[in-house]
Order: structure tokens, then sequence, then C-alpha cells
């Protein structure tokens, strides 16, 4: 092995690792396994944040038939009247017209 | 010289299922250097070294043995160090020349040109310095160096020549002829 290459391992021979680590690392992954204990709450609380979404959005559409359901009937109602208007006026037409045809032939 | 890597080679890794402490144990000084070798910081290198044991915690259970533990572990520090220094825009720093390196038993050879050349090496970017630790450090070989990082033989080798050829020629220059 050439000198340059001897010399590499021994500037990058492993160095030891902090004699705290371990207890630092073990720490950390019970601290992970809180958050991983503390997920089901946070499921929860998406749950709960969609179902409130879907309510509010179920609800305004409702809201929106509802709103389109009284304009059709109201459309409706108004169509009716004016049929009504309508032969009422073609009526009242028809009497004016054989009164007038009375009071000429009298 | 007999490295880390040659015991596993010659199947001297656990045969029995190990367990998270065991991994732990036997690989902290393992994945504390080559984080520390590449990213020529103690506090970066403890984060990064921290954050590799959460996610081999994580996944322990895929893992099938030692040997397969220790490469699973030199792969992710790799690429955990790489990203570090890509995120982060975290340079070798010459000036990190100057801190207190972490301790080691018995530094073999001399610790001048030692320092001289981590600081060589820390100035390589980031894929050949990478290469050249698992090289040097892990004494592991080409092939096993491009399984770990994904990469091509070829790419491996071509790395290793450029930065040897760099290496020979700045510390031969700075500190005489070394050949």
């Amino acid at each position: 092995m050439e000198d340059l290459e001897r010399q590499l391992k021994n500037a990058l021979a492993r160095k030891d690792a902090p004699d705290w680590f371990e207890a630092k690392v073990m720490a950390s992954i019970r601290r992970d396994g809180g958050v991983q204990a503390r997920r089901p709450a946070l499921r929860w609380r998406w749950a709960s944040a969609l179902a409130v979404t879907v309510l509010v959005i179920g609800g305004v559409t409702w809201q929106h038939e509802r709103m389109v359901q009284e304009r059709a009937a109201g459309e409706a109602a108004k169509a009716r009247l004016e049929l009504a208007l309508k032969i009422t006026r073609v009526k009242l037409q028809r009497i004016e017209q054989r009164l007038n045809e009375t009071e000429r032939d009298n | 010289m007999a490295g880390p890597g040659a015991a596993e080679r010659n199947g001297e890794a656990e045969a029995t299922a190990p367990t998270f402490s065991d991994v732990l144990r036997a690989n902290q000084g393992m994945v504390f250097s080559i984080a520390y070798h590449f990213l020529r910081d103690r506090a970066a290198a403890e984060e990064v070294a921290q954050d590799v044991f959460l996610q081999l915690y994580r996944s322990f259970e895929e893992l099938q043995n030692g040997a397969h533990a220790a490469f699973w572990l030199r792969r992710v520090t790799s690429n955990r160090s790489i990203d570090y220094v890509r995120k982060r825009k975290l340079q070798a720093a010459v000036a990190l020349e100057d801190a207190p390196e972490p301790s080691v038993s018995e530094e073999p050879g001399d610790p001048m040109l030692n320092r001289r050349l981590r600081a060589l090496i820390g100035s390589l970017p980031e894929t050949p310095r990478m290469v050249m630790i698992l090289r040097y450090q892990e004494d592991l070989m080409p092939e096993e160096i491009a399984r770990t990082l994904d990469m091509p033989v070829r790419t491996v080798k071509s790395h290793l020549q450029r930065s040897l050829a760099m290496l020979r020629e700045k510390i031969g220059r700075s500190m005489g002829d070394i050949r």
C-alpha cells in the first residue's frame, strides 16, 4: 500500500462518539415514542376538523338547495297568478263585448 | 491494515439478531465518524448521527442482522451527511481545523499530517469526499462503496483516483514528497 493511502487511513481513523451519545439517542427515542403515542389524538383532531368541514359544506349546500326550491315555488305561483289574471281579463272582455252588443240591440 | 469493514467482509459480523442497543453501541463510532469526517463539525455530526439512529429505530424490524444494519447505517449516514451539507450550505471550513477534535484512543501517524489530510479531504466536493471517507475510514472496496452510495463502480474508482492525485499534489507541495 502506498504511504499516502496509509496516511489517509491514519487521518480518517474512526473517532469515538461522545460518552453521552448513547443516552442521548435513547432519550430521543423515548421522546419519539411519546410523539407516536400522541398520534391517535392528532388523528382524532383531524377527524373532528373533517367532520366540521363536512357539516359546514352540507349546511351551505342545504341552504342553497332550499333557496333554489323556494325560488322555483315562487316562480310557479307567479305563473299561476299570471294565467289566472289572463283568464279573468279574457272573460271580462267577453262580458264587456256582450254588454255592448245588448246595448246596441236595444 | 485491517479496517472496520474488513471484519464484516470476513463474516465476523453477528449472526444472531442483535437488539437495537447492541447495534447502537457497536456502530455509534462508525456513524459519528463518517458524519464528523464529512461535515468537520462536531455538533452537526452529532445531530446527523442522532437522526440516523432514530431512523434506524423506526425501521429496525426490517433489518436482518448486524451486517445488514452496518450497511444500512453507512448508506443512511452518507446520504444524511450529504443532504445536511446541501441543505445548510455548510462548507467544510478550513477554520474548523482549529476546533477541538473528538477523542480517539490513540491517533496513529503524524498528527500534523493527519490534520492537513483531513482539511484537504474536507475541501473535496461532496461525493468524492464521501467516497474517500468510506474507502479510508471504513476500509470499503470500490464495489462496496458503489453499493453504499448507489453509483457505478467506475465512478467510485474515478473519484478515488482523482482525489488521490489532488491530495498527492497538494501534500507534496506543502509538506514534502509522499509516495
